[in-house]
């Protein structure tokens, strides 16, 4: 019976630390949340709540806002030719560049993961490019690739291509050589090395496994490698998707979106709406239209993804 | 997709010779390919390095000089009499030092609270973060310079830097609680023991622990600042308040008294801007890659 009285009463003291305990957390986890709760509210929540608001009305900063409903959006779809091409363009861009700037990682990533000596000098020599401001790389890559001058058109003249491309001053080749530079910014960056960790984790012993049935090495990559790198190669879309449909910098300060109209992706031309002719409830409209697009296409990834990504151990 | 490892007969017991030169080829075909993908990586910054050190008439006479003749150290020296670029590289610097204690103290706060306390609601809020990353920053963009707009904070610092004194965004709040969580509560508890306040321990405890965290952290917020580009871009119109990226795409446009070519010194100016960078990765080499260590990514 003094058992179960202490007992009783010790649980007693325990439900009371328990409460103490998690009033101290409830206590302390938001007081140390606060400053982050400030920007979510004021910096994120507000403003995504300001701006689907504002794409509903006619605004330019200096006078208010004017409700005008649903004129946006169907301005958007109905009356507005460069939203399908700017669209267009960011596909094209985001759909080429991305997966070549994933799948050229992953090789990299790959010969970097062989036991050879000196590997770690390429490593460094790779992850250079990326550290390069991307504005000085626009400035570079403007001067390599000029039409005239460049040393890239003075080589492809040599090597007997009398007519070579105009690349940024050409409306065929201005993304093209975008994603050219694109990939040498990217391809040894920071997606190499997470390659290089996913390499790491694939177990030795599946390659002395596959060694004993005598695979080659290609065997070994294209049996053992590349499905075990599919959550890496997932991952690495998925990021890179995002990134690339945003592409924003590199086309404004290397081309201003031309010539014509061939580098004007989408967030170019919901910039020029907002800043050069303040139609910021436009903007807004073609804002919100474009989170739409970039949330469905993650979700319609992870959905694929089922379908090629392959777990290890579970 | 099935890994499964196909079974191959193993009738191939050819013997050592035979597998040895297979390795030898695998080796020398390795480092071909390595040595042609690092030239094609060098190229491009050798030739920055060059181009900033010709004139321009050498530049553009139709037949390539991979060497200056004469190195032009003089071109540097013109870029700063050009464009304020020094003013610039300082304002550029000056906001890393704003935002740097910014996100190192707001973050590792946010960091503790999810790494360590229990409390109602931590799960929504924490999804809520990371679901910050996945939306992109057009749909905040404008009510933000409305914002800014009407609270007259165009042309200062304020738009570019306060974010990182709230929090630092989802990112670095995540790496650094990924970090928290690996230190053993045991520490903290001996600490609470002790009679220590939560703060106490993050400062005394935690923080200590952090350094490689916190250091990696701060070379995170230093790349990006340099690198942003769009934020400085609509929120300074001012050009002696410019910072590095703004200033370059400044000078590749406006128009110069000399009207001759400018290749060669836009080649020093990006140079110059690579300089500061590249100092801090020769420095710190190994903080650049733990960004993807401790986000722990086990993929």
């Amino acid at each position: 019976m003094a058992t179960l009285a202490s007992r009783l009463k010790f649980q007693g003291l325990s439900e009371r630390l328990t409460t103490t305990k998690q009033r101290r957390d409830n206590f302390y986890g938001y007081l140390f949340l606060i400053p982050w709760l400030l920007g979510f509210f004021g910096l994120f929540i507000g403003p995504g709540l300001g701006s689907l608001y504002f794409s509903f009305t006619k605004y330019d900063v200096l006078s208010a806002p004017e409700w005008i409903g649903l004129d946006n959006y169907i301005k958007m779809f109905t009356d507005d030719p460069l939203f399908y091409t700017s669209l267009g363009r960011t596909f094209y861009y985001a759909g080429l560049g991305v997966p070549l700037g994933v799948i050229g990682s992953m090789f990299l990533a790959i010969l970097l993961n062989a036991k050879l000596k000196g590997l770690a000098m390429y490593r460094t020599l790779f992850f250079m490019p990326s550290l390069v401001p991307i504005v000085a790389s626009v400035v570079l890559w403007k001067w390599l690739l000029h039409a005239d001058f460049g040393i890239i058109n003075q080589w492809l003249i040599d090597l007997g291509w009398s007519d070579p491309p105009g690349w940024f001053g050409d409306r065929r080749w201005a993304i093209p050589s975008l994603i050219m530079m694109g990939l040498w910014q990217g391809l040894g960056g920071t997606r190499m090395i997470i390659f290089l960790a996913g390499l790491q984790g694939i177990p030795e012993s599946l390659y002395e496994a596959a060694s004993i049935d005598g695979a080659t090495a290609l065997h070994k990559l294209r049996h053992v490698t590349i499905p075990l790198l599919t959550p890496t190669i997932f991952f690495n879309m998925v990021l890179g998707i995002i990134g690339g449909l945003q592409v924003f910098t590199a086309a404004f300060v290397a081309t201003e979106g031309g010539p014509g109209f061939a580098t004007t992706f989408y967030s170019l031309h919901l910039y020029r709406h907002a800043f050069d002719y303040w139609n910021m409830g436009y903007a807004s409209s073609l804002a919100w239209f474009f989170a739409f697009v970039i949330v469905s296409m993650t979700i319609w990834q992870l959905r694929l993804s089922r379908r090629w990504v392959f777990y290890y151990g579970s | 997709m099935a890994a499964t490892i196909e079974r191959i007969p193993s009738t191939d017991i050819s013997g050592d010779v035979y597998r040895r030169g297979r390795t030898q080829i695998q080796k020398a075909v390795t480092y071909i390919l390595l040595t042609a993908a690092g030239l094609m990586f060098a190229f491009p910054l050798f030739w920055t390095v060059s181009s900033s050190l010709q004139t321009w008439q050498e530049l553009r006479s139709y037949e390539p000089h991979l060497f200056p003749s004469i190195p032009q150290w003089a071109n540097y020296a013109q870029v700063f009499q050009s464009v304020p670029f020094a003013r610039w590289m300082a304002n550029s610097f000056l906001i890393t030092a704003i935002t740097i204690p910014g996100v190192i103290i707001t973050g590792s706060l946010t960091a503790y609270s999810f790494a360590r306390f229990n409390y109602i609601g931590k799960e929504f809020w924490f999804v809520l973060m990371l679901g910050t990353m996945m939306i992109p920053t057009q749909v905040i963009l404008i009510p933000q310079y409305v914002l800014f707009f009407n609270l007259k904070l165009i042309n200062t610092y304020v738009p570019l830097t306060i974010g990182s004194w709230l929090g630092g965004g989802a990112f670095m709040i995540f790496l650094l609680r990924q970090f928290i969580m690996s230190i053993p509560r045991d520490l903290d508890e001996a600490a609470l023991m002790d009679g220590a306040s939560p703060i106490r321990i993050l400062w005394g405890v935690l923080l200590p622990l952090m350094k490689p965290a916190l250091t990696t952290v701060a070379i995170l917020q230093f790349l990006g600042d340099w690198n942003e580009f769009f934020g400085p871009f609509i929120y300074l119109s001012k050009v002696e308040l410019f910072t590095a990226a703004v200033g370059l795409r400044f000078f590749q446009n406006i128009p110069l008294e000399s009207r001759d070519p400018r290749d060669h010194l836009l080649m020093a100016a990006a140079a110059i801007m690579t300089i500061p960078v590249i100092t801090l990765f020769a420095a710190a080499q190994r903080y650049f890659i733990q960004g993807v260590v401790l986000s722990g990514l086990k993929i």
